[in-house]
């Protein structure tokens, strides 16, 4: 067989696009000087701090139309949100705002950015394209046939129950914590089960990669996997999404925050936005290190905060301006 | 290492009156405060639906709940069950999930003990029996489908008509909805055996239907199902319409993101909130200290932060009474407080 080289100097990326003489949205008029930096910040690094009831919505929604008012196809925007209703709300108002280009934004939220990629990618996995996804009710269901199959719960002892266990794996999974330290931390009394309680976590992972299932936290798991492990889906990826915006940082949990270093890897084009001070998802994984770090995971990060409020009156500002005086420092 | 970003909101707006602390004797006083302060604001033209009461967690609204009923005071409550985890919803999900992979052991096992007179038992012989088949789907499951069903002999009738119904939902051309509406047809006499309020929980099935209504393959409706369980429970839900003025009670993690003219932030209770595990450790007082944060930044032009005192705490076996610490100890320009007392 004859190899047939194509010259990468012949097909290079379209170059940046130039600016625009006249913006078709009066940026600078429609935003206060904050959210109009955020808004006009285009490439590297950039950590936007919302304050509440500060117009980040807008903020958001201005910054898509902006960019694909800038030349920027809109399907190398990637915009990942809290709520898919949140990413879709942004994007039809950006539509409204300039025109129908702006529905063309890749948008929603992690897990369903992660299943659309997983789709697709499912069979360098090991995973059929069809596989099922488990909610945590599900979730829990399996461990406890596991649980119940190899009889670990006797007369003598107090195995934990099915949604203990699943909140052990899952937190595991989630602050990349060992199950050890977990146990040490919050449930002491059942230390002693360390040996039996890895081997249903072990168990519970084979069940579902031999049954084609996915909890909630593999879509994460598998989709950093496939970033990590996979160089030429990662470049493909990191080069189809030239411009990642990430809402409600701070609550997002450390798998996230390595999906979109991962995903920021070839062009660092990547602006998160968030409110340090509303970060309240901890249970469920969330870690405010996240926001807090972010200068120093993206060196050379613009930071901007959104201080001007269009929520409240005066005095209540200065109410919840004192309660967060009082955090620690 | 950086604890937080130093920042300090400000409003062009003028005027606005202080936020008030309100203290009341026991919980029912403070129920009957908000109850009251609610029908004043209603009588002022300030609608029901712009005013929200707040709470660390589901449970604290109870008596609030008891007391807008006896008011005839209309609310709905957010941080509830939500209706992709009722079990006939899930019932029904379970089929679905069969028909697009066959290796989908737990709904298997959901809709195998959902047959008259099959048990754990025979529900495993029959999914290994299933899985024996070892079908890999690969993408587009329907195609692949139709021939799988037949050939499963020797199990009881129920079980065969279990695979008949699924066999006759699964050819690729038939929609969603359709689908559903066959399968609705088969769960029919299930569905009454198994729950006795199946009247009001018909109702939620409707509503699936119609849900389904909006898809063309399966997979997306499940993957939407399972990553965005938007709606909620029609037993909980008012129908839209004209009627649907309502006070707004939430959890404060379901208020997130959200505003309302009036806020009431209930139980900001030493014990309650911050809740008293949230002691074990500094990181986790922090987010409680957030959370009040995020519950006082949601309301537009009031804010009434009430506590009651004299709460026994079982668990502990204390008597509460002490204000909560975010808002203890503010400078008195900062904030009205107020009494509750009877007539």
């Amino acid at each position: 067989m004859k190899k047939y080289t194509l010259k990468k100097s012949l097909f290079k990326d379209a170059p940046e696009p130039e600016p625009p003489q006249h913006f078709r949205i009066d940026y600078r008029n429609q935003l206060n000087p904050a959210q109009y930096q955020a808004v006009s910040s285009v490439n590297g690094p950039h950590l936007i701090i919302a304050g509440a009831g500060t117009g980040k919505t807008r903020t958001i929604t201005y910054r898509v139309a902006y960019l694909v008012e800038l030349g920027v196809k809109p399907e190398s925007i990637l915009l990942l949100t809290f709520t898919r209703r949140a990413s879709q709300e942004m994007l039809r108002r950006a539509s409204i705002l300039l025109d129908a280009r702006c529905e063309k934004v890749a948008g929603g939220t992690f897990h369903s950015f992660a299943n659309q990629i997983l789709r697709q990618y499912a069979p360098l996995l090991d995973f059929d394209s069809s596989f099922s996804i488990l909610d945590q009710g599900d979730a829990e269901d399996v461990v406890n046939l596991l649980r119940t199959q190899y009889k670990f719960d006797t007369k003598e002892r107090r195995f934990p129950r099915k949604q203990t266990l699943y909140t052990i794996f899952s937190r595991a999974v989630n602050t990349l914590t060992a199950v050890k330290d977990i146990l040490k931390e919050d449930y002491p009394h059942y230390e002693d089960f360390l040996e039996d309680i890895l081997r249903l976590q072990s168990a519970f992972e084979q069940y579902k990669a031999t049954h084609n299932m996915m909890d909630y936290d593999d879509l994460l798991i598998y989709l950093r996997k496939l970033l990590r492990d996979h160089d030429k889906v990662r470049r493909t990826l990191s080069d189809r999404y030239r411009y990642l915006m990430v809402d409600e940082y701070q609550d997002t949990n450390r798998i996230q925050a390595e999906i979109v270093t991962l995903l920021a890897s070839s062009h660092g084009n990547i602006m998160v936005v968030g409110d340090d001070a509303q970060s309240i998802y901890s249970f469920r994984g969330a870690t405010i290190r996240n926001i807090l770090d972010f200068p120093e995971s993206f060196p050379g990060c613009t930071l901007i905060k959104l201080e001007e409020n269009y929520r409240s009156t005066q005095p209540i500002l200065n109410l919840t301006n004192e309660i967060l005086r009082r955090a620690r420092e | 290492m950086r604890h937080k970003y130093t920042k300090e909101l400000f409003t062009h707006r003028t005027g606005g009156d202080l936020p008030t602390i309100v203290v009341a004797e026991s919980e029912n006083f403070q129920s009957k405060f908000v109850v009251q302060k609610v029908l004043e604001l209603r009588e002022q033209g300030i609608p029901l639906n712009t005013i929200a009461v707040l709470f660390r967690s589901g449970y604290l609204s109870f008596d609030l709940e008891i007391e807008l009923n006896k008011a005839n005071v209309p609310f709905v409550k957010f941080g509830g069950f939500k209706f992709i985890e009722t079990a006939h919803i899930k019932d029904m999900v379970a089929y679905l999930r069969v028909l697009e992979n066959p290796r989908d052991a737990v709904a298997w096992n959901r809709i195998l003990l959902l047959v008259e007179g099959v048990g754990p038992r025979t529900a495993e012989k029959v999914i290994d029996d299933v899985l024996a088949r070892r079908v890999t789907t690969a993408g587009d499951s329907s195609r692949t489908l139709p021939a799988f069903w037949t050939g499963f002999a020797g199990y009881p009738d129920r079980v065969s008509d279990l695979f008949g119904a699924l066999k006759d939902a699964s050819p690729s051309h038939i929609a969603p909805a359709d689908k559903v509406q066959m399968l609705l047809n088969y769960y029919e006499p299930v569905f009454k055996r198994r729950y006795d309020d199946f009247n009001k929980r018909r109702k939620d099935l409707d509503m699936f239907q119609q849900i389904t209504e909006r898809y063309r393959s399966l997979g997306t409706l499940l993957t939407d199902l399972a990553l965005e369980p938007a709606t909620e429970s029609v037993t909980d839900i008012t129908p839209p319409g004209t009627d649907d003025e309502k006070l707004v009670l939430s959890t404060i993690h379901s208020a997130k993101g959200l505003e309302w003219h009036t806020v009431f932030v209930i139980y900001a209770l030493e014990g309650r909130f911050p809740a008293s595990r949230a002691a074990v450790s500094e990181e986790s007082m922090e987010e409680e200290r957030r959370l009040m944060y995020v519950a006082c930044t949601r309301a537009q032009q009031n804010l009434f932060i009430t506590y009651p005192i004299n709460i026994y705490d079982r668990e502990s076996g204390l008597v509460l009474s002490k204000p909560s610490r975010f808002i203890a100890g503010l400078p008195e320009n900062l904030l009205d407080t107020w009494v509750v007392d009877e007539e």
